[in-house]
């Protein structure tokens, strides 16, 4: 990927020093920070947690990790076209809640499926349509999507979980978050999946190219051609379908789901895709660097826990991540130009 | 046919709100050649090339490219007739790599059975070449354009505008943020598109900029056409004038008059 030649132009390049040639590779490789920050707070709880170092500690944080990941990863695609979206928590919990409601009803699991995907589909249309027609920010737009259909979801269920405890699991259910080996759930294989999927689309189609553009200088990207609109909408739908679809899969695992399920989840989300080196204002980023975030997310989550320190401490420690990983990403990106 | 102009806009209106950034405005460009468009900050240079290039609809007037009458309603419609453009502000995106950027809108792929991919070594291996003729040197075209100064990105947008063979080049204030050195390059880039066959708009308010490479001038006042020049009628010093007086006729009773 980060292949670097002499050749272009005419005459010999001078000579430079490695150091800053690795800096400016860096800057190229923003994923790279989120890498090395998970492989060292890896050791720091290989350390301080005695049952860090087991395959179900490695397969609780995957399976924490792939469920923010999934919706982290519309997210950052959403984000690299430059609009937000702080809907997905309250998606998760509407597709999360059609799933369940008629799946209970009796509805054969791939048609309930299909239909939470539709509706989330269609919430992420409807924001989108609301941003590229009215103009009004996305960062409003969603923040009241997210107000909105949160308050449908408590007001449809007054409050209450739904729970179902089928006789024999459906096939379904073991295909969307199914354990296949050990601990280890099939939810990563999606999270995977997706992951590899939206980054080939980044990096080697032209839908990628318009994406980056879009968000990088929307005026520039639409005298050069580009239905900049128009991928801001697709975008829109992709966040929220990934959003519903981590929410059936999160039904699958707890076989319940209480109305306040995906609160706060946005944020998480964006903090994962902002320590993977996307930018907030869009642009730039790439699923690489959020499948690092997530990781990272869910290590100091079940690290945290297994080290014994109170639970409170995992939003504080991921604060500081993110913080720190804005604060190294930008002087990087400052520095290399100069 | 061959003396009919490329381009011919007739009689174009625009007005944003109450502003009337233009009225009645007669602009042609003929075969290979340098057209100054020049005129003062707000005269309505950029909104004439906006509307020739899709970017706003004209309010009346109508627009003929080779002879035929176009409806140009997108900046891809323009693009598709051969007319490309580079924005002062809008020539590149500074946090995309110059072949992505290159390439934007119109990459080539390959077909990978149902999928097709973006054909990385040709992009890369086209900027290359397209680089090492403008002169410029960087390390690899998967660089960022925002390590390139501004006249390497103006440069790098001509250089792309005449890889895909367009007919009509048009630059909207190239050179006003640019260095005197990297003036002369742009201006000698733009006289080297010129001998490869292609029509070319020069929008500036700086008159000295345009002067040594323009064949033909327009002047734009208020949103009017006040006068068209070819060089061998004008120095640089009466187009200066020209714009000039034109503030004080256009103040002083109204109305425009070279
Ligand atoms: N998008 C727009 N909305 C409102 N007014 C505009 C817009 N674009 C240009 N104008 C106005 O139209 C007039 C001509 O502007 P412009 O074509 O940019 O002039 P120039 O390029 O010659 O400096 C100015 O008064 C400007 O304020
Ligand atoms: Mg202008």
């Amino acid at each position: 990927m980060g292949k670097v030649t002499n050749q272009a132009g005419r005459g010999n390049t001078p000579p430079r020093l490695s150091l800053e040639r690795f800096l400016t590779w860096l800057r190229r490789h923003p994923e790279f920070g989120a890498f090395a920050g998970t492989v060292v707070v890896f050791i720091g709880f290989s350390i301080t947690a005695t049952r860090f170092l087991t395959p179900d500690s490695f397969a609780g944080i995957l399976t924490v990790a792939a469920e923010l990941g999934i919706v982290a990863a519309g997210i950052t695609f959403l984000m690299i076209s430059g609009e937000f979206d702080l809907s997905v928590g309250s998606v998760l919990g509407v597709a999360a809640m059609i799933f369940a409601l008629t799946v209970k009803a009796g509805w054969p699991v791939l048609g309930s499926w299909i239909v939470a995907l539709l509706a989330s589909a269609s919430i992420g249309l409807i924001n989108g349509l609301i941003v590229t027609k009215t103009g009004i920010p996305s960062f409003i737009t969603t923040l009241g999507a997210m107000m909105f259909w949160r308050g449908i979801l408590l007001a449809v269920t007054k409050g209450f979980p739904i729970q179902f405890f089928p006789k024999t699991m459906p096939p379904m259910f073991f295909a969307l978050n199914g354990r296949f080996v050990g601990q280890f759930r099939t939810s990563a294989l999606w999270f995977l999946g997706i992951v590899l999927l939206i980054n080939l689309i980044l990096v080697r189609t032209r839908y990628g190219n318009a994406v980056y553009a879009t968000g990088g200088n929307r005026d520039a990207a639409r005298v050069l051609g580009v239905t900049t609109d128009r991928v801001k909408l697709i975008n829109f739908v992709i966040s929220a379908v990934l959003a519903g679809l981590a929410g059936c899969i999160q039904f699958a695992r707890f076989l319940s789901i209480d109305p306040t399920r995906g609160v706060g989840l946005e944020l998480e989300a964006i903090a994962a895709a902002v320590i993977g080196g996307t930018l907030l204002t869009g642009g730039a980023g790439n699923l690489v660097g959020t499948l690092f975030g997530v990781l990272l997310v869910g290590m100091v989550r079940s690290g945290l826990v297994q080290s014994g320190a109170p639970a409170y401490w995992y939003q504080a420690f991921v604060g500081l991540i993110v913080v720190v990983a804005v604060i190294v990403n930008t002087r990087l990106r400052r520095w290399a130009l100069g | 046919m061959s003396d009919q102009p490329l381009v011919q806009m007739v009689k174009i209106s625009k007005s944003f709100g109450t502003v009337q950034a233009l009225k009645d405005v007669d602009f042609d460009v003929r075969r290979q050649e340098v057209m100054g468009l020049v005129g003062d900050n707000g005269a309505g240079k950029s909104t004439l090339i906006k509307i020739l290039t899709g970017v706003y609809p004209p309010d009346s007037g109508e627009i003929y490219f080779e002879g035929k009458k176009v409806k140009v309603s997108s900046p891809k419609d323009a693009r598709d007739l051969g007319i490309e453009t580079v924005y002062q502000d809008l020539a590149l995106i500074p946090l995309m790599s110059i072949s992505r950027n290159f390439f934007l809108g119109r990459e080539p792929v390959k077909q990978f059975g149902p999928v097709r991919l973006l054909d990385k070594r040709k992009m890369d291996e086209t900027v290359k070449e397209v680089l090492a003729e403008i002169g410029i040197r960087v390390r690899s075209p998967d660089e960022e354009v925002a390590i390139l100064s501004g006249g390497e990105r103006q440069s790098v947008a001509i250089g792309r505008a005449v890889y895909f063979g367009a007919k009509l080049l048009i630059l909207d204030e190239p050179t006003s943020a640019l260095s005197i050195r990297e003036t002369h390059k742009v201006l000698d880039y733009i006289l080297e598109a010129k001998g490869r066959g292609l029509s070319i708009v020069f929008i500036t308010h700086n008159i000295y900029h345009v002067y040594s490479v323009a064949d033909r001038f327009t002047i734009l006042e208020h949103g009017s056409k006040v006068a068209e020049f070819s060089k061998g009628e004008v120095s640089a010093e009466e187009i200066i004038e020209i714009i000039r007086s034109g503030h004080q006729v256009a103040t002083d009773n109204n109305g425009g008059k070279s």
